[in-house]
């Protein structure tokens, strides 16, 4: 009993590590105020890096007329942070110091292997850094692509607005 | 939503500290809670009802995904295992998994009793059987073998079965009325479903019982072998406990049926004792592996009774090898986004065929083999539950013989491709180039997609207290005061739905406690 609960603890200690490692690295550079920065809970930088993701994942899916592709991402960012309260609060802290990650500097270097903000890639580029993820020896980032995808796919179909290619509409049976 | 009344009350609205007593108080309204409360109330005992989610009836039910799941179940409908490996979709309002389950309501195999009675020494034969309890379930719930010809998407499971030479089975129902419109995931609109939300609560309201919504117990308070009280508190409107205001209940007897997470959770908190080792171990899931399939015609998935065939095929395999139960999941387009697999434009392409989507499901039967002994439940920081449950070899081999299993009846009923929900498997054209394919295939945790709708155990039954947490009557060994009345006592799986059998179990194990209060031998 005692090796295999001890095993789980060593577990759990490097999953936090790897991400608390990474938030380290970005806080040293940062300075002082590095460290409220990555565990602030501004949705600035969801907002930043959802706006460079989601163009990518759903490539394909969003209206091809600009400003309706633009309404359509800004809709699916503000159901991923209607959605986020929800989860567990434990659940909650891990995707903001995600977030927080991916919109800094070292941070999104550490996770993409890129120096230049999400933003500033290509589409395939961001696709190829996420594929990355799932692929990742790391657990985490596996966990991250995994986590990431679901909450995303889920904002965008979530929304009545984005049925049209779907042929499907929400019956109302009242 | 359900107005304040004196049967009713709302925590979320309370502004100070409060202070209630009963003679039995139960923890969670779901299948186990809504039984008791009842036949309790019936009894002429003063029951309170206590429930963490929100008592939301058919006239707040929204038929949408992005209202249903932050609503009406744990965690928005995105519960995930430590290692984010498993998703389970699990009730959380007044009703419990009642009011958001797809009704199919299946009697306990025989199978599964027999090994329980060989492996924790319950006996549910002659005096003890459960067939009485399951014919009262089956009155009070209406339920009855399916007479309407089943959706497409189930049509397709049962044409294969056909081609096959499988067995299937048609699914009895707890609805009475139903319009088979296909949303029971999101609450019923018309009242249909006999979940009991609109049967055994109704009712036991009626007679006098109390329910307290958006509570949550945090402890029960215990001395020598007697619970003493709980406190609990209200939540916010994300559900989570709020810590401002406190409710302190005294009661004679104590009915923990939070569910398979929810009550191994609370005992845990209340630090009970646990001799046994037991408490919060040996969790099941019924993990669930999903093939999907593209028809020429359309499926439309999401019209119709959800589940109205399944097959019992490869359930109890000779051969020692995990069994798995043949079902399929209704289509809506978070629960299809989330779980299809790919990005951008490949995933696209998949959801522009959403109607000709047909999506089966294979539920392992966990908990039956040595190296199937479950998961177990831990507090994390904010002393909430959370669920590890690692996956053995022998499960991803059985999960492996799933996958086949549904390729092969997929394109026996005529599927022009077939797509296991693997993150590494492609579409592939014959069942020949799915067969070699997904022998091939690397059965590893996130790669492959697996799920759950059934949490059972936790918190098992066995004839001794050295095997179990609580006896057959669900009894608390230690505290004795103390009864469990969910999925969480169940010592294995089902290898079935688990409604009915916690509608039959409790309704018996409620009349045993009511004939034990009344004659005071607690």
């Amino acid at each position: 009993m005692w090796p295999k609960a001890s095993k789980k603890r060593i577990t759990m200690n490097r999953r936090q590590f790897i991400l608390s490692g990474l938030a380290l690295g970005t806080t040293a550079t940062l300075g002082v105020n590095g460290y409220q920065l990555l565990n602030s809970d501004d949705t600035a930088n969801s907002e930043l890096v959802l706006a460079a993701l989601l163009p990518a994942l759903l490539y394909g899916a969003l209206p091809t007329a600009p400003a309706e592709s633009d309404a359509a991402i800004s809709r699916t960012i503000a159901a991923v942070h209607d959605s986020l309260a929800f989860l567990p609060l434990r659940q909650q802290q891990e995707l903001q110091l995600l977030f927080n990650l991916l919109a800094q500097r070292l941070g999104r270097l550490a996770l993409s292997g890129h120096w230049l903000p999400l933003a500033e890639l290509s589409l395939p580029q961001r696709l190829t850094l996420f594929a990355r993820w799932r692929d990742s020896y790391l657990g985490v980032l596996q966990q991250a692509y995994h986590g990431l995808r679901e909450l995303l796919f889920a904002a965008y179909y979530s929304q009545p607005e984005h049925w049209a290619t779907l042929n499907y509409t929400a019956p109302r049976f009242r | 939503m359900a107005k304040q009344s004196p049967q009713h009350l709302d925590a979320s609205q309370f502004t100070a500290d409060q202070q209630f007593s009963a003679d039995v108080v139960i923890i969670g309204s779901g299948a186990g809670g809504g039984i008791a409360a009842e036949l309790l109330a019936k009894a002429g005992l003063q029951v309170l009802l206590l429930e963490e989610g929100a008592y939301y009836d058919r006239d707040d039910f929204v038929m949408e995904e992005r209202w249903a799941y932050p609503q009406l179940y744990q965690e928005a409908a995105g519960r995930k295992t430590r290692d984010q490996a498993i998703g389970i979709l699990q009730g959380r309002t007044v009703g419990g998994s009642t009011t958001v389950n797809w009704t199919t309501s299946i009697r306990t195999p025989q199978p599964t009793l027999s090994y329980w009675q060989t492996e924790f020494g319950l006996d549910f034969s002659g005096d003890n059987r459960l067939s009485p309890y399951f014919a009262l379930a089956e009155q009070r719930l209406n339920i009855h073998r399916w007479p309407v010809p089943p959706n497409a998407n189930n049509a397709k499971l049962q044409q294969g079965c056909e081609r096959l030479g499988w067995e299937y089975t048609v699914i009895d129902r707890n609805v009475n009325g139903c319009a088979n419109l296909g949303y029971c995931g999101m609450g019923c609109p018309i009242n249909a479903k006999q979940s009991m939300l609109v049967s055994t609560i109704p009712s036991a309201l009626t007679q006098g019982a109390r329910l307290i919504s958006r509570l949550s117990v945090r402890q029960l308070h215990w001395q020598g072998n007697q619970v003493q009280s709980l406190t609990a508190v209200p939540v916010d409107r994300f559900f989570h406990p709020r810590a401002e205001i406190q409710v302190r209940i005294q009661a004679k007897h104590f009915i923990v049926a939070a569910g398979a997470i929810g009550s191994p959770a609370l005992l845990l908190r209340s630090k009970v004792p646990d001799p046994s080792g037991r408490l919060g171990k040996h969790t099941y899931l019924h993990p669930t592996v999903i093939s999907g399939a593209v028809f020429n015609e359309d499926i439309n998935g999401h019209a119709g009774a959800p589940q109205s065939i399944y097959s019992d095929q490869f359930v109890w395999p000779s051969d020692g090898q995990a069994g798995y139960k043949l079902e399929v999941p209704p289509l809506h387009p978070v629960l299809m986004a989330t779980k299809l697999t790919g990005q951008a434009q490949a995933h696209a392409a998949l959801m522009q065929q959403f109607n000709q989507l047909q999506v089966t499901i294979a539920l392992l039967r966990d908990g039956f083999h040595p190296q199937s002994q479950g998961g177990s439940v831990s507090l994390d920081a904010q002393q909430q539950p959370l669920l590890d449950y690692p996956i053995s070899d022998y499960l991803w081999q059985g999960m492996r013989r799933a996958l086949l299993s549904m390729a092969e009846l997929q394109f026996a009923a005529g599927a022009k491709a077939v797509l296991p929900i693997h993150h590494q498997a492609q579409q592939y054209q014959s069942w020949a180039e799915a067969k070699s394919a997904i022998a091939q295939l690397a059965m590893r945790p996130l790669l492959q997609t697996v799920v759950s709708a059934h949490v059972m155990g936790g918190c098992n039954m066995a004839a001794n207290e050295r095997l179990g947490v609580v006896n057959a009557d669900g009894q608390h060994y230690q505290l004795q005061n103390l009864s469990i009345f969910d999925g969480s006592v169940l010592p294995t799986s089902l290898g079935a739905n688990p409604q009915l059998t916690i509608y039959a179990l409790v309704w018996r194990n409620t009349e045993r406690l009511i004939s034990r209060l009344r004659h005071g031998s607690r």
